[in-house]
């Protein structure tokens, strides 16, 4: 008889984890105020300037520049 | 930073430079591709210029591929472009293989399978930007054809003061890079080769700049971004880089 409860109780135990399981991402399944990655963040804050995609990784600045990255 | 330490900066990129261009036959990077399937010796340097060149292919996900070559000789850039492309035999050109299944690597030693051969400039120049920084000081930019490599807090302390794409930006302890296909043109073709096609590409953009951590990865960034062409470069730049431009 204890083996057979024992099978019984690890029996229930899994459904009834499946089940809390499956309510909890259902109930999740979208979370709006989810935190966004920091580029798509600074382009909806208008990090997009004037073609130019500037992540907060980076400062502008407005000093004459000493070089430039160009095309070669 | 003295004289002296810009000069033997400039010497050291002078001498590497002979060493690995592939317009001389007598350069290191001429001899592993003539090598004909045998391993050959490769300084340090080459070493890990062809380490870096594997570790672009993964980042890229084979699209900064160097072994293109036999499509770049295929479109008439056989020689420096200042003495002119030769004809081009588009007939040749074919996708490149999977670099990781040609190039063999073992500490002092390479090995390229037979009929294949590889293009270092891809990688080159923000590979030696990154080294000629930290060769110069804790507080230096190297600037090497565009790809640079800005380390330290720069003239004021505010970080170095670089033009990228038309503003200003402060890098410090960043890389940044452009790509394009706007120079190095002859006719109807162009130097950057998209390794799926063994063709010069037709991706939609013609110019990309990107910062990011080092000189070098701006450069396979801002490359694999041009190759990928407008649906997915911002995408790609969105996980790879710190800022970025499309043209």
């Amino acid at each position: 008889m204890r083996p057979f409860l024992l099978k019984l109780g690890a029996t229930a135990l899994t459904l009834g984890a499946t089940l809390a399981s499956s309510l909890y991402v259902t109930a999740h399944l979208k979370n709006p105020s989810a935190p966004l990655q920091p580029t798509v963040l600074a382009s909806q804050q208008g990090g997009s300037v004037g073609g130019v995609t500037i992540t907060p990784g980076v400062r502008r600045g407005d000093v004459q520049p000493v070089t430039s990255t160009y095309a070669s | 930073m003295t004289r002296s330490q810009l000069l033997q900066g400039e010497f050291w990129v002078r001498e590497l430079g002979t060493r690995i261009t592939r317009f001389s036959d007598h350069s290191e990077l001429a001899l592993l591709n003539g090598a004909e399937g045998e391993w050959v010796d490769v300084s340090a340097e080459m070493e890990c210029l062809l380490r870096e060149a594997l570790r672009a292919y993964e980042l890229s996900a084979g699209l900064v591929n160097a072994a293109v070559l036999p499509s770049m000789l295929a479109i008439g850039y056989t020689r420096s472009l200042t003495a002119g492309a030769s004809t081009a035999k588009l007939d040749d050109a074919r996708p490149a293989p999977r670099l990781p299944d040609v190039l063999s690597l073992q500490r002092g030693r390479a090995r390229l399978e037979l009929g294949c051969g590889v293009d270092l400039g891809g990688i080159a120049k923000g590979w030696m930007a990154d080294r000629l920084a930290a060769r110069l000081g804790p507080n230096a930019l190297a600037n090497l054809g565009g790809d640079l490599r800005a380390n330290g807090p720069g003239p004021h302390g505010d970080g170095w003061p670089v033009g990228f794409a038309g503003v200003t930006v402060m890098l410090r302890d960043q890389g940044a890079a452009t790509s394009s296909v706007r120079r190095r043109r002859w006719g109807d073709l162009h130097h950057l080769i998209d390794p799926r096609t063994g063709l010069p590409s037709r991706s939609g953009l013609e110019e990309v700049s990107v910062v990011a951590a080092t000189g070098c990865d701006a450069e396979v960034v801002a490359k694999t971004a041009l190759l990928l062409g407008p649906g997915l470069a911002t995408a790609y730049c969105a996980a790879h880089a710190q800022a970025w431009w499309l043209s």
